[in-house]
C-alpha cells in the first residue's frame, strides 16, 4: 500500500507540475522553475519561524508571497536595471536561496528545519502521516496535491486561451488588448504553488525534473499544447511508477529516481526523433 | 574593534586560509562569470554546478578515498559532459537552449542525490562529509584548498592573458573572429574550461547554488560601472573578492552564520548599489536625466508658445491663459516652469503676466525654427503629408543641435538665416488660420 500511495504522490506532482512546465518551456522559460524552486527557501523559512509550525497552510503562503516578489524583482532588475534577463534571474534567484541559507543556520536551533528537508523532501515519508475525509483514508500529501492538481487543471484550462495566445504571440495578444502582464505574473503564481506544495513533499529537485523534462519530451513528439497535455500525463504515471522500482532496486532516493526515469525517457524520445546533421 | 584588527591582519590562523580561499574564489569566479556573462550564457555555471554532483560521488565511489584531487577531476568530468549534453539537446532537436540546461541540470542532480544516498546507505561512517558539496563549507577549508585555488587562479589567469584577444573577439563579433582565423569552437571550449575549472574547485567551500551566484552576481554589477572588457574583468574579479572578504568576515563575527551565502548576500548589495548609484548606467542616474530632459523640454515649449504669442501680435505680455491656448500647462507645472525659466533670466514678471527677455526671445525662436525645420524637411524629403508633420516636428525640435540644423539647412538648399515664420506659410497652413 505504501507503495501505492509514493506512486500516486509522484504521479499528482508530475501532472500538475508537467502542464505548467508546459507553458514555461512555449514561453522559453523553463529556467524559471528552478529559480523559483530556489527562491521561495526563505519565504518558507520565515512563514515557518513566524507560524512556529510545519503546517502546510503558512508556508504556502510564505512561499506564494516569495515566488510573486522573485518575479517581479526579476521584472524589475531587467526592466529597470537594464539587466540581461538570464542574468538578472540569476543574480535574483541565488540572493533570495543565499537569504533562505542564511536563515535556516541561524535558526537550525530554534526550530527543527534544516535545507535538507527543505531542499530534498522524502517521499519514503509520504504514507506515515495519512487522515481520512469522506470515508477514504489517505496520506495528508497526497490529499494537498490532488487539491493542487484540480486547481492546476481548472487553472490551466480557465486559461488555456490566454497563455496560448500570450506564449506564442505576445506581441499581437499585446495589441489585442490582452493584459500579457496579468498572464505572466499568474503564470509565475501557479508555478510558485504548485512548485511549493510539491517539494514539500517531494523536494526541489523532482520539483524542477517534473516541470521541464515530461514538458520537453511531449514538445518533442507533439506540438499540439492538448496532446501535449496527455504526453505529460502518461509519463507521470510512468516516471513515477519506474522511479519506485528503481528507488527499490537500488534502495536510493526515491524522488532521485523519478528524476533520472524521467531523463531515460526523454533520452529515449530524443534519440527517436533526433534531427540528422 | 579588536576582532576586526585580528581579521584583517589574517593573525589567527583558521581565519586565514578560509578568507585567501574565499577571496581568491570570488576573483577567479568574478573573472570567468564575465565570458558567460558577455556570452548571454550565465545560467550555464547553474547547471553545470548541479551537474558535477554525480562526479564527485562516482569518484568516491571508484576510488574510495575523499581527495580532494580525484573529487576535482570527477567533479570536472561530469561537468564537461553537462555542457556537451546541453549542447547536443540544443543542435540536434528542437528545444531552446535554457530548457536544455533545466533538463540536464535536474537529470544530473537528480542522479547524484541517487548516488548520494545509495552511498549513505551502504558506507557508514567515511562518507560524511560529501554533502558538503551541495550546501558547501567554507570552514573545513585546509591549507591545501588555499594552494589549489592559488593554483586554479593563476592558471585562469595565464588561459585568460594567453588568449584575450581571441576570447574578446569571439566575444563581440564572432563572425569577425571567425573570418579572421580564430575557431570559434576553440574559444567556446577555452571558456568552458574555466568555468569548470573554477567550479570544480569552489564547490566544495560555498556549494552548488552559491557557485553559481558568484559565477552571476559580480559580472552583473561589474557591467553597470563600465563597457570595456578588461575593466569589466577586473571590477567583477574585485566586486567577487570583496564579496567574499566581507562574506568571511561576518561569519568569523556573528556564530552561527555560513560564510558561502554571506558572500552572496555581500556580493547582491555590491551588485544592487551598482544597480542604482553606478554614473551613467545606475537607475538614480537615469531618473535624473529623465528629469533634467523633461525640464528642458517644458520649458522650451513654454518659451516657444510665448514668441508665437508675440509674433501673432497678442502683446509683449503673456499669462498661462494665453499660453495655454497654444501648449497646455497644468497650474503647478506652470509656477515650477515659470520659475526656472524666471532664474535662469528668460523671462521677467510684469503685473499679472510675464514677458521675455532678449535670451529667452532668441532660445524660443530658435526652438520654433527648429520646428518648421523639421517640418519642411520632413515633407520634401520623406514624403510626409502635411498633416503628419507637425506632430514629429513637436518632438524633434528638442533635440536639434545647431550642427544637425546647418546640415538639414544645406541639404534642403537653404541658406542659413532662411527665417521659416516668414516662409513657411507658402509650404504649410498655419492650424490657426487654416
Amino acid at each position: 500500500m505504501d507503495g501505492f500511495w509514493i506512486v500516486l504522490t509522484g504521479f499528482l506532482v508530475a501532472s500538475s507540475t508537467g502542464m505548467l512546465g508546459n507553458l514555461l518551456l512555449l514561453r522559453k522559460m523553463s529556467m524559471m522553475g528552478d529559480a523559483l524552486s530556489h527562491a521561495v527557501l526563505p519565504g518558507i523559512v520565515i512563514a515557518y519561524l513566524i507560524s512556529g509550525s510545519r503546517a502546510s497552510f503558512p508556508l504556502l503562503i510564505g512561499a506564494i508571497i516569495m515566488g510573486l516578489l522573485t518575479t517581479f524583482l526579476i521584472h524589475f532588475f531587467s526592466n529597470k536595471g537594464k539587466i540581461q534577463g538570464d542574468a538578472a534571474m540569476g543574480t535574483v534567484f541565488t540572493f533570495l536561496f543565499a537569504i533562505g541559507i542564511i536563515l535556516v543556520t541561524k535558526y537550525a536551533g530554534q526550530a527543527d528545519i534544516d535545507a535538507d528537508c527543505v531542499l530534498h523532501g522524502e517521499l519514503a515519508f509520504v504514507p506515515l502521516q495519512q487522515t481520512s475525509y469522506f470515508g477514504i483514508t489517505a496520506p495528508d500529501a497526497v490529499w494537498t496535491l490532488l487539491l493542487l492538481f484540480t486547481f492546476i487543471q481548472l487553472v490551466f484550462w480557465i486559461g488555456y486561451k490566454g497563455w496560448l495566445l500570450t506564449s506564442f504571440n505576445s506581441e499581437f495578444a499585446a495589441s489585442i488588448g490582452i493584459k500579457t502582464a496579468i498572464w505572466h505574473y499568474s503564470l509565475m503564481a501557479a508555478t510558485s504553488v504548485a512548485t511549493v506544495v510539491s517539494f514539500e513533499s517531494v523536494g526541489a529537485i523532482l520539483v524542477i525534473a517534473f516541470l521541464v523534462v515530461p514538458a520537453a519530451t511531449a514538445y518533442l513528439i507533439t506540438k499540439d499544447l492538448k496532446r501535449m497535455v496527455v504526453v505529460i500525463i502518461i509519463q507521470g504515471f510512468l516516471n513515477s511508477f519506474g522511479g519506485y522500482m528503481l528507488s527499490n532496486i537500488l534502495n536510493a532516493s526515491i524522488s532521485g529516481s523519478m528524476a533520472v526515469i524521467s531523463f531515460v525517457g526523454f533520452a529515449i524520445v530524443f534519440l527517436v526523433t533526433k534531427k540528422e546533421g | 574593534m579588536d576582532l576586526l584588527l585580528k581579521y584583517i591582519t589574517l593573525e589567527d590562523p583558521n581565519v586565514r586560509f578560509v578568507v585567501v580561499a574565499i577571496v581568491l574564489l570570488g576573483a577567479v569566479s568574478g573573472m570567468v562569470g564575465s565570458f558567460n556573462f558577455l556570452r548571454k550564457k550565465t545560467l550555464v555555471g547553474e547547471t553545470v554546478a548541479h551537474s558535477m554532483l554525480p562526479g564527485v560521488l562516482i569518484a568516491f565511489l571508484l576510488s574510495g578515498v575523499k581527495s580532494p584531487i580525484i573529487m576535482i577531476l570527477g567533479a570536472a568530468l561530469s561537468g564537461w559532459m553537462s555542457i556537451w549534453l546541453v549542447d547536443y539537446i540544443t543542435q540536434k532537436s528542437k528545444i531552446k537552449g535554457d530548457s536544455a540546461l533545466a533538463i540536464v541540470l535536474s537529470s544530473f542532480f537528480g542522479l547524484g542525490i541517487v548516488l548520494l544516498t545509495m552511498i549513505q546507505s551502504r558506507f557508514s561512517g567515511n562518507q560524511s562529509g560529501l554533502d558538503h558539496y551541495i550546501f558547501g563549507n567554507a570552514a573545513a577549508m585546509t591549507p591545501e584548498d588555499s594552494t589549489t585555488f592559488a593554483v586554479v587562479c593563476l592558471v585562469v589567469f595565464v588561459l585568460v592573458m594567453s588568449s584575450y584577444l581571441s576570447i574578446k573577439a569571439t566575444i563581440f563579433n564572432s563572425d569577425y573572429a571567425q573570418s579572421i582565423g580564430i575557431s570559434r569552437k576553440k574559444i567556446d571550449i577555452l571558456i568552458s574550461i574555466l568555468t569548470i575549472l573554477t567550479i570544480s574547485v569552489g564547490i566544495k567551500a560555498v556549494g552548488i547554488v552559491m557557485m553559481s551566484a558568484l559565477l552571476i552576481i559580480p559580472p552583473t554589477a561589474a557591467r553597470f560601472w563600465t563597457d570595456r572588457l578588461v575593466p569589466m574583468l577586473i571590477i567583477s574579479g574585485c566586486f567577487g573578492a570583496l564579496g567574499g572578504w566581507l562574506g568571511s568576515f561576518i561569519s568569523y563575527y556573528e556564530t552561527n552564520m555560513p560564510t558561502g551565502p554571506l558572500t552572496i548576500v555581500c556580493v547582491s548589495i555590491i551588485a544592487f548599489v551598482s544597480m542604482m548609484f553606478a554614473p551613467k548606467k545606475g537607475i538614480v542616474y537615469q531618473r535624473w536625466n529623465k528629469l533634467l530632459l523633461r525640464r528642458r523640454i517644458n520649458e522650451e515649449n513654454l518659451l516657444k508658445a510665448a514668441v508665437q504669442n508675440e509674433v501673432r501680435g497678442k502683446g509683449k505680455l503673456f499669462d498661462r491663459a494665453q499660453i495655454n491656448t497654444r501648449q497646455y500647462f497644468e497650474q503647478k507645472l506652470w509656477n515650477r516652469t515659470i520659475n526656472r525659466l524666471k532664474n535662469k533670466g528668460f523671462v521677467y514678471k510684469v503685473h499679472t503676466g510675464y514677458t521675455l527677455s532678449m535670451a529667452g526671445r532668441n532660445y524660443g525662436a530658435d526652438i520654433d525654427r527648429r520646428h518648421k525645420i523639421w517640418e519642411v524637411y520632413l515633407q520634401r524629403r520623406m514624403q510626409m503629408s502635411v498633416h503628419l508633420v507637425h506632430d514629429e516636428a513637436e518632438t524633434m525640435e528638442h533635440f536639434l543641435t545647431p550642427e544637425i540644423e546647418e546640415e538639414i539647412l544645406g541639404e534642403l538648399g537653404l541658406c542659413s538665416r532662411f527665417n521659416p515664420l516668414l516662409e513657411i506659410h507658402e509650404i504649410i497652413p498655419d492650424p490657426d488660420i487654416a
